[in-house]
């Protein structure tokens, strides 16, 4: 970028004072070499050259590694991560609650990358290792920790090419929503009790983006635990959820009378692919297409059947 | 005294009966916009009404109440079975074996039709978190009746509950490890619900309750005769290890029942029998009675409040038990300081 | 002979002996059981009572196997009080005096005027009728003890197995339970008491002295082997003396 400023601008009587600058320029980006990267504490994480040994305690940080080009260097990950298949090899060190710190230290990492809501991160910066603390909660922080970890790697323009990628495909997907369901009303299940996906979640703000909107309003919170009754009221034009749930939606009281659940305006997602929707990361584009994916198949059921109005 | 006693317990019995009537009433109204009986009105002259109202609100609050009931019962079976007011329903096992049916299902879906034949998860589909739990509940009793070596002795069979409590919550993690997917599900068990009573779950908890209920009160002579000691109770006659087996298989049926149908709400079956000793001392025919309905109120408060306080979203019906329950024992034991 | 026998009967708990190879049948009466501490008194007591299983030997009540009765036969044969008190809970006195019914009535029976009356009268005999409706946890040791005892009395049995009876009982209300013991005696009742207070056992019909397990003695009050066996056992450190018409023992203690 410092090269393309200096082309443009003309050579005057201030030459002197902009090859100070340059200097000066030149002198910070320097001293920049010596990484410094602000994580969401707050705290500013100084390492000498990008790290070679990384572990990784969150699997939307694992998928951001990976996709920064930055896999080789993962040596250790936490319970949860599974995406790409090559971490699957990979130590597993625990969960949030469960970290194994003595193996963690073993691995000799260069960083930790830990999410915000993990307690192990005293201990771990008591025992000398380098922490990094990233939040994954929702777009902006996917953003955010990528340009984080990019700058980590030393990389930091990669970050703006992965985002880009992911912007390509969630645009993609916003395009493919069939114009008959845009601006409906989606409830997404993300547990049995029930538990919800409001529209400030990740995934609800995935849904926004498609151009759907939210049963549950954002007053609630991110995920609230809600009265059956709500639904039922709410009358929710698609209903999304994991496949067991929606198959045994249908036996719960009252919920039969479900327009959606008894015209087939569901969108079922088996395990893996759930997972891939609820999770804060850089496949945030591939999730987005999912949804669409189900709601082309919706409209093109819907089509088929030509239900009588 | 006798006329003292005699009214209080005719009090508690009434307090207990108008309660109940009230509380009945009261779920009716609570739904997700809050405590409202306009509301109920409107609702029930609306289009919804019969859904909404019948087949929602009307059972769940019922499925409260019964599910309330078999736990104050069980729990008042369990105090005096152990001779120990700090027992609980749960003592026996039956807790940890619900909640590791319940992952083992939940593990057994997750990994998918590949993992087990397709007949079999069809039968598991069919069973159901309901049936897992049930399942479990009773044979984590079993367990503990086993490792007992029959009921002959009371301390040796609250030490395999204790063991076997243990046991089976290392194996339900050792599941949840294995298979992460069953750790949600068994979350949300975990924290206790009424959501999705409707009336088949009525039909069976009250079933539950005419199966427990009339037993445990005919060997109610027994517990009290279990007040002067083990060796007393057998020299008047008392077959005592049939009569632990009868219990604990009430208590396992009951506490099975509860929890499967509602999840592990706890409290309940604890303070349930305190209430009534508080307000009216009696023999313990008179108290598992009194038990059960206290039981069953105090469940059914915690659920109504649960589904008013912050709607349309609900607090866990277990953290108001633990709150209202909770209390309730602070303010006993401030009370025995103060007094 | 009729009534409770005990043939070649021994009992081990845990690591210990408790009895070896005792036979011993009962005079009509009272019998009390005396011996040092560890003599496996209560343990015998247990065994009469058909709460305590033998590792050898038989125990047999008019003839046939204890073990082989009924429980309720059992139970309105033999009436069982036990040494400690562990009585807790809710109930009233009246209510626990009512549990010894239980032993004719079953569990499932319900109680007519006649048991009504036994209760009474067991709670007068016992000299706790004036505060029935009480609770258990509010008397002293004392009081509370007088209405274990009508609870036994309640059971209405022929045979009274008593384990230390006079536990917390003041002076007067020991007077009153020799007293009591008498009148059941000359009703018919035969009485069998494990006593420590060597006083109030030469009180009795028949004695029978035990050590480590083992009879010593068994003979009537006056018998002067008796009391020869009694002073070995109690390794000399009492003496038995005439008291006009009783015998007391003092702990005998050199100046």
């Amino acid at each position: 970028m410092p090269a393309s400023l200096i082309r443009g601008v003309r050579v005057s009587a201030w030459r002197w004072r902009l090859a100070a600058g340059a200097v000066a320029l030149a002198l910070v980006s320097a001293a920049q070499a010596q990484l410094a990267v602000r994580d969401d504490r707050g705290a500013t994480l100084r390492m000498s050259a990008p790290p070679q040994r990384i572990v990784s305690l969150l699997p939307s940080l694992t998928e951001s590694v990976c996709a920064l080009g930055a896999c080789a260097r993962l040596v250790g990950v936490d319970r949860f991560s599974n995406w790409p298949g090559s971490v699957r090899g990979l130590p597993k060190l625990g969960g949030i609650d469960d970290a194994q710190i003595e193996r963690i230290v073993a691995l000799r990492p260069d960083v930790v990358l830990v999410s915000s809501s993990a307690r192990i991160v005293d201990r771990l910066e008591a025992l000398g290792l380098k922490v990094l603390v990233l939040d994954s909660r929702d777009h902006a922080d996917v953003q955010r920790s990528l340009i984080a970890i990019a700058r980590l790697l030393g990389t930091p323009s990669e970050a703006e090419r992965v985002w880009a990628v992911i912007e390509r495909e969630t645009q993609a997907a916003v395009e493919r929503v069939p114009p008959a369901l845009r601006g409906r009303r989606v409830y997404f299940e993300v547990d049995t009790t029930p538990f919800a996906a409001g529209a400030g979640s990740f995934i609800g703000e995935t849904l926004t983006r498609l151009g759907l909107a939210n049963a549950v309003p954002v007053e609630l919170g991110p995920f609230p635990q809600l009265n059956p009754e709500f639904v039922l009221r709410a009358q929710p034009d698609i209903v999304m959820a994991v496949r067991p749930a929606l198959a045994e939606m249908p036996r719960r009281p009252g919920w039969p009378a479900l327009r959606a659940l008894r015209e087939g305006r569901t969108c079922g997602f088996a395990s893996d692919r759930y997972e891939l929707l609820v999770r804060p990361g850089p496949r945030m584009g591939e999730a987005a297409g999912v949804i669409a994916d189900c709601l082309v198949a919706i409209t093109a059921r819907d089509a088929a059947t030509k239900a009588p109005r | 005294m006798t006329a003292t006693d005699a009214r209080r317990r005719r009090r508690l019995a009434i307090g207990l009966a108008l309660a109940t009537l009230v509380l009945l009433v009261a779920g009716l109204a609570a739904g997700s916009d809050g405590w409202s009986l306009p509301d109920l009105a409107r609702t029930w002259a609306g289009p919804d009404g019969a859904l909404i109202v019948g087949q929602i609100r009307a059972p769940r609050t019922l499925g409260a109440w019964l599910t309330g009931a078999l736990l104050g019962l069980a729990g008042a079976i369990a105090q005096g079975l152990f001779r120990n007011p700090l027992a609980d329903p749960y003592l026996l096992g039956s807790a940890s074996g619900a909640s590791l049916g319940v992952v083992l299902l939940l593990a057994a879906s997750a990994s998918g039709g590949h993992a087990i034949g397709l007949a079999t998860a069809d039968t598991l589909a069919r069973i159901g978190l309901v049936g897992a739990a049930f399942g479990g509940a009773l044979l984590g009793v079993l367990l503990t009746l086993t490792l007992a070596r029959g009921a002959q002795q009371t301390t040796r069979l609250l030490l395999a509950g204790v063991v076997v409590g243990v046991m089976l919550a290392a194996a339900s993690d050792l599941v949840t490890s294995a298979v992460p997917e069953a750790l949600r599900g068994k979350q949300a068990f975990l924290l206790g619900s009424t959501g999705y009573l409707g009336w088949g779950s009525c039909a069976a908890l009250a079933v539950g309750l005419a199966l427990t209920l009339p037993p445990s009160w005919r060997l109610a002579r027994a517990l009290d005769a279990l007040t002067l000691g083990a060796d007393t109770a057998t020299s008047l006659g008392v077959a005592l290890p049939k009569v632990r087996v009868a219990l604990v298989g009430a208590i396992a049926l009951a506490t099975g029942l509860a929890v499967s149908q509602a999840g592990l709400i706890a409290f309940v079956g604890l303070v349930a029998p305190h209430l009534v000793r508080r307000f009216a001392p009696a023999r313990n025919g008179f108290a598992l009675l009194a038990s059960a309905a206290a039981g069953g109120t105090l469940l059914l408060l915690a659920d109504v409040l649960a589904r008013s306080l912050i709607a349309p979203r609900e607090v866990p019906v277990g953290v108001l038990t633990a709150l209202l329950g909770g209390g309730y024992l602070v303010w006993l034991l401030h009370r025995r300081r103060v007094a | 002979m009729s009534g409770l026998r005990v043939e070649g009967v021994s009992v081990a708990l845990g690591s210990t002996q408790a009895l070896r190879e005792i036979s011993l049948a009962f005079a009509p009466g009272w019998t009390a059981i005396v011996g040092p501490n560890g003599a496996g008194k209560s343990t015998l007591l247990r065994v009469l009572a058909g709460l305590q299983p033998v590792d050898a030997g038989i125990v047999r009540f008019d003839g046939q196997p204890l073990a082989a009765m009924r429980p309720r036969e059992r139970s309105m044969r033999i009436a069982w009080l036990a040494q400690q008190g562990e009585a807790s809970g809710e109930l009233t006195v009246r209510e626990v005096v009512h549990l010894g019914r239980l032993a004719r009535l079953g569990l499932f029976t319900a109680p007519g005027a006649a048991d009504e009356a036994r209760v009474d009268a067991a709670m007068q005999e016992a000299e706790c009728d004036a505060w029935q409706q009480r609770r258990l946890h509010g008397l002293s040791g004392g009081e509370r003890q007088r209405v274990l005892l009508a609870r036994a009395l309640a059971v209405d049995a022929p045979w009274l197995l008593l384990d230390e009876p006079t536990t917390h009982l003041d002076p007067p209300h020991q007077v009153a339970l020799v007293r009591l013991v008498r009148r059941q005696v000359n009703a018919g009742t035969t009485v069998v008491s494990v006593l420590h207070d060597l006083s109030l056992a030469l009180l009795a019909d028949t004695l029978v002295v035990m050590q480590q397990g083992r009879i010593r003695a068994q003979g009537a009050r006056d018998d002067p082997q008796l009391h020869a066996a009694l002073s070995e056992v109690f390794d000399g450190a009492i003496r038995i003396e005439r008291f006009g018409a009783r015998w007391i023992v003092i702990p005998h203690v050199e100046p």
